[in-house]
């Protein structure tokens, strides 16, 4: 005891250093960290910066227009939550979805997940020094843009395209082609693999290890908990739409260090390339929208009653609790987001020991969003 | 046709150890009604039993009732199931026995989002900062007895406004 006391009152370089909100390289979050020289001594997480109150807002509102609002809970994989809050929707009202509806839902939460991990990728090169890397996943993401100008009108935000009962247009002429096409440019950005650059390699090999015992503690999902060695994924696990038709594998790494974790997405997006491909081939023909929602009426009442939705989204376990007393507007939706554990327990858990040149690499491989976190 | 034996098993056995209620909502989905005293030997029997996930820990303000009813939603990696545990308590005075000595960190943020959106007492859990809210005084703002609107008038509206002026109209 009396060492620690000694070592403390000498110690003269300890500092508190606040890594965002400002920071280039941290997002609308902040984390502050008690240091020592180079040395993290503790990390603790300060969000707020984008708190919406999405979860009251949606209180107000009625299904469908919290379907456009769900785009907004995150701006990187909007069409995910779009998914997941239709999804909320049509369990309470026990829709019956057109076979057609869940394929075009598949591809286009797909697509999406492979362009959230592509901005993944863009995100940790810049954040740990890697230019190139940045310019050629956000150049590279533009063509998954295109796809979802060309089908929901709208390139980040699709306001609402995955609305409860079905999707709002059917796939455009030619849609298969060009999925088809961009996906062969995807294919090409991964096999160019940028990971194999070796400065790249010895910023995030070691760094940041989370052992599994340690990630189901602090609540670690999706591609964080695979990288650290569970075999997990809602789509196989809690299978939601058509997923338990298509073949595709569930990549795990046992390293658990960013290194692992990043490794883990370069693998989902080949994964997510392949179910595409077997969705484009087997989508049958028929209706987009359950005939009841064809036309958007306000009248709609819920049934009373409550659910609780999961979806794997490309940061992890997405959830809606959603309840409803048998009136237009649900009485609560309850969001969850992968990043809220992520970026707080997770976080502050890593950060713990480490060296301050290390810190970007740990916060980017956990592939965060502070908009799911803050809601 | 669903096959339900796996969930109806697991309800089967909590049942026959607690003195709760129970449902088969569907395939991979359980719902569980228990008290405010069998809540902490009911989660520490669920955790053994490999529901080692918490999903999320949600509120829902009853104003009628005037309860507040948390739920614990669980996944089990090994089982494939989700179970949600229901528990209501008072509004006026809302305290309840943390399970963060049972899910440890996962839980202990969990509970601290809702004490600052619902403003339940969690015992056992010592760290309560805010996470969202800076500065703030008023009541927990997820309630359905706040209004947002009518307080963003009163605090930050002014008639004299001409473009506020209308929102008093």
């Amino acid at each position: 005891m009396n060492d620690k006391v000694v070592v403390e009152s000498i110690s003269k370089n300890e500092y508190e250093l606040f890594f965002g909100p400002a920071h280039p390289g941290s997002g609308n979050f902040s984390v502050k960290l008690k240091v020592d020289g180079e040395k993290i001594i503790s990390a603790r997480a300060d969000p707020g910066y984008l708190h919406r109150g999405f979860e009251k807002l949606m209180e107000y509102r009625l299904p469908i227009q919290n379907a456009v609002l769900s785009d907004r809970l995150c701006v990187l994989e909007a069409l995910n939550w779009n998914l997941a809050h239709a999804e909320a929707v049509d369990e309470l009202m026990g829709t019956e979805i057109p076979e057609r509806a869940r394929y075009i839902r598949v591809i286009m939460a797909e697509l999406s997940r492979i362009q959230s991990h592509i901005i993944w990728f863009g995100a940790f090169s810049i954040g740990t020094g890697f230019d190139t890397g940045f310019k050629m996943a956000f150049g590279y993401r533009d063509y998954i843009l295109d796809l979802f100008e060309m089908i929901t009108g709208g390139r980040v935000y699709p306001t609402g395209y995955i609305c409860p009962g079905g999707v709002r247009r059917d796939l455009p002429d030619g849609s298969k082609e060009k999925i088809l096409r961009v996906l062969d440019k995807v294919d090409k950005m991964v096999k160019l693999e940028v990971m194999e650059n070796p400065a790249m390699v010895a910023r995030t090999e070691g760094i940041g290890i989370l052992k599994l015992s340690d990630a189901i503690r602090l609540g670690a999902t999706g591609p964080v908990l695979r990288a650290s060695g569970m075999k997990t994924d809602v789509r196989k696990d809690d299978p939601y739409e058509v997923y338990d038709r298509f073949d595709f594998e569930v990549p795990v790494r046992n390293e658990g260090d960013a290194y692992a974790r990043y490794m883990i997405g370069i693998e989902e997006i080949k994964q997510s390339i392949s179910i595409i491909k077997q969705t484009l081939n087997n989508i049958p023909d028929g209706d987009f929208i359950a005939k009841k929602f064809e036309k958007p009426k306000l009248n709609i009442k819920i049934p009373e009653g409550e659910v609780y939705v999961r979806n794997e989204i490309s940061r992890g376990e997405a959830g809606i609790y959603m309840v409803s007393d048998g009136g237009g507007k649900p009485y609560r939706v309850k969001i969850r987001g992968p990043s809220f554990l992520h970026m707080i327990s997770v976080l502050e858990f890593l950060l713990e020991g480490t060296q301050i040149a290390d810190v970007p690499a740990i916060y980017w491989s956990l592939n965060i969003c502070p908009a799911d976190l803050d809601r | 046709m669903e096959d339900l034996k796996k969930e109806n098993d697991l309800l089967e056995d909590i049942l026959a150890r607690f003195d709760v209620e129970g449902q088969v909502q569907r395939e991979r989905r359980i719902w569980v009604k228990a008290s405010e005293e069998n809540l902490t030997s009911i989660c520490k029997f669920l955790k053994e039993m490999g529901f080692e996930h918490l999903s999320a820990i949600s509120v829902t303000d009853w104003l009628e009732e005037e309860e507040l009813e948390l739920t614990y939603h669980l996944w089990s990696y090994d089982e494939r199931v989700l179970l949600t545990i229901k528990t209501r308590i008072s509004r006026e005075n809302p305290v309840i026995p943390s399970v963060s000595p049972i899910w440890d960190r996962s839980a202990q943020v969990h509970e601290r989002e809702m004490h600052e959106m619902f403003g339940v007492k969690f015992e056992g859990n010592n760290d309560m900062a805010p996470l969202f809210l800076e500065d703030w005084n008023g009541p927990p703002p997820f309630r359905k007895d706040f209004d947002w609107r009518e307080y963003v008038k009163k605090e930050y509206y002014s008639k004299d406004n001409e473009r506020e002026a209308v929102y008093y109209e």
